[in-house]
């Protein structure tokens, strides 16, 4: 995002299918918002001082603004917290509005590069986190090198990759999965 | 004897081991049969499945649920994260058939299937829960000496409360990880930024300058309001924050003091007598006075 450059929204951008969108994908009360602030009381987006916080991203939403929210990375920037869901008074799971954004998205590969680091790894190791040396930090505490996890269980890893396979995944990933 | 599928997730076992070290330690020293859920996965995080799709997310936890299950046991975490996602997905199961019909069927094509029984724990709430406060007083082989504790309980311990099966009467005050401080003999206080967030999580990630900058002003609260000797978190991401974000503020010149931080997993441990070196192994911010403290110093 530009500095400055959601200041200003043009409202002939509205696209109601994008609406739609993002109904289906998750964010099925949007249309209830009363715009009353309470999940940007509460963001920690906000206080950190992302521009695009919550309660923006879901007037937009609510506008089918699809390139501004497209173009603008704040959804990635969510902690997930959940502060906003626990306190809408219109019950519309704010962050669900975020994850059916980043989900509109990742359908048009407009997501962060560490986005399908993420899930390169999730799917390779079955762990989305996976720093190197943890063989050593691991046999410090006296613990085995590898945890007990599909990282250890070849079956179990090969199981989930096929699971993982049957999901949207296999047709968004850049990555093979083999 | 009360058993509990471990559940590792990654930053634990990956990155601060010594959490893992110190869970399945406080487990044994309070008769718990740790059970190993073999093949488990990432929760998975927030920024990955949950972030393609509902029945993404959904499908990618019921694996983990379901090895839990067919082991008969709840699931313990360290990780918010992993608290948080498993049991939103345990959530979303049961309030929408439609995801579950499609779940059940990829699970039954990698030859596994789940029914909804397992609950996900975390250390909080086990502790307050499934040990009780006496138990842990009585177990305890140090006491904290008055050891002055500013908690974080962490945000995805705390919301979506609703999808949670234990935990604060007031999410917004919460009091469960100060009255088990407390418990150990040490002072936990309110302040004002108990319940703000630490900044680390796709914020760190995607804007680490805000995230530090968010984490340093709640750093300074504390420090003004508490001035504690330790920091004592629920969660083990904002540890990660609390410790090696804390360190990183310190040589970026931005940060004039220390404030020690263990994971409420590492401490429980410490006070039931786990080796310290092992316990804290991975820490950046030195804990010595911590030690000396609760090992009966001044
Ligand atoms: S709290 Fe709910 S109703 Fe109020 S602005 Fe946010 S999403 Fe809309
Ligand atoms: S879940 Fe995301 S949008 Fe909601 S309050 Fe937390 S950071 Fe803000």
């Amino acid at each position: 995002m530009e500095e400055g450059g959601v200041n200003v929204i043009d409202l002939t951008q509205g696209d109601e299918s994008f609406v739609k969108e993002l109904i289906a994908l998750g964010a099925d009360e949007l249309r209830e918002c009363i715009q009353c602030g309470k999940c940007g009381a509460t963001c920690p987006m906000a206080l950190a001082g992302l521009e695009f916080f919550i309660k923006r991203i879901v007037h937009a939403a609510n506008l089918g603004l699809r390139d501004i929210l497209l173009e603008d990375s704040s959804v990635w920037g969510c902690q997930s917290c959940n502060r906003c869901v626990e306190i809408c008074p219109m019950d519309i799971k704010p962050y669900e509005v975020i994850q059916a954004v980043r989900r509109a998205a990742v359908k048009v590969e407009a997501c962060p590069a560490n986005t399908y680091e993420g899930l390169r790894n999730l799917y390779r190791f079955g762990h989305a986190v996976f720093p190197k040396g943890f063989e050593e930090r691991r046999k410090k505490v006296g613990l085995p090198e590898k945890p007990p996890t599909a990282l250890s269980f070849d079956e179990f890893r090969k199981k989930y990759q096929e699971l993982l396979r049957q999901t949207i995944l296999e047709e968004i990933a850049p990555f093979p999965l083999d | 004897m009360q058993k509990i599928g471990i559940f590792l997730g990654c930053n634990i076992p990956f990155n601060r081991p010594d959490i893992e070290y110190s869970m399945r330690f406080l487990l044994k020293e309070l008769g718990v049969e740790i059970v190993e859920l073999e093949g488990a996965t990432c929760c998975p995080a927030y920024g990955t499945m949950p972030s393609l799709g509902l029945l993404e997310w959904a499908v990618a936890s019921a694996w983990n649920l379901s090895i839990a299950e067919e082991k008969g046991v709840d699931m313990l975490t360290g990780c918010g994260s992993c608290y948080g996602v498993q049991n939103e997905a345990n959530y979303y199961l049961k309030k929408h058939p439609e995801i579950k019909e499609q779940v059940d069927k990829i699970l039954a094509k990698v030859g596994r299937k789940y029914d909804g029984t397992v609950k996900v724990w975390n250390v909080i709430n086990f502790i307050y829960e499934k040990i009780g406060l006496d138990t842990l007083k009585q177990k305890i082989k140090y006491n904290l000496n008055g050891l002055k504790c500013a908690v974080q309980t962490g945000c995805h311990n705390l919301w979506p409360s609703k999808a949670f099966p234990s935990g604060e009467d007031n999410t917004f005050f919460p009091k469960r990880l100060r009255e088990i401080c407390e418990i150990m003999g040490g002072v936990a206080p309110h302040y004002s930024t108990i319940t703000d967030c630490c900044g680390m999580g796709a914020l760190r990630s995607n804007a680490p300058e805000k995230s530090l900058a968010l984490f340093k002003k709640k750093l300074d609260v504390i420090k003004e309001e508490l001035d504690p000797d330790l920091a004592v978190i629920g969660c083990s991401s904002c540890l990660l924050q609390f410790d090696a974000g804390q360190a990183l503020l310190i040589e970026q010149k931005k940060l004039n003091y220390k404030i020690p931080a263990l994971h409420l997993a590492q401490l429980t441990a410490i006070a039931l007598g786990a080796e310290v070196e092992k316990a804290t192994a991975m820490a950046s911010i030195p804990l010595n006075g911590v030690i000396t403290k609760i090992k009966g110093g001044n």
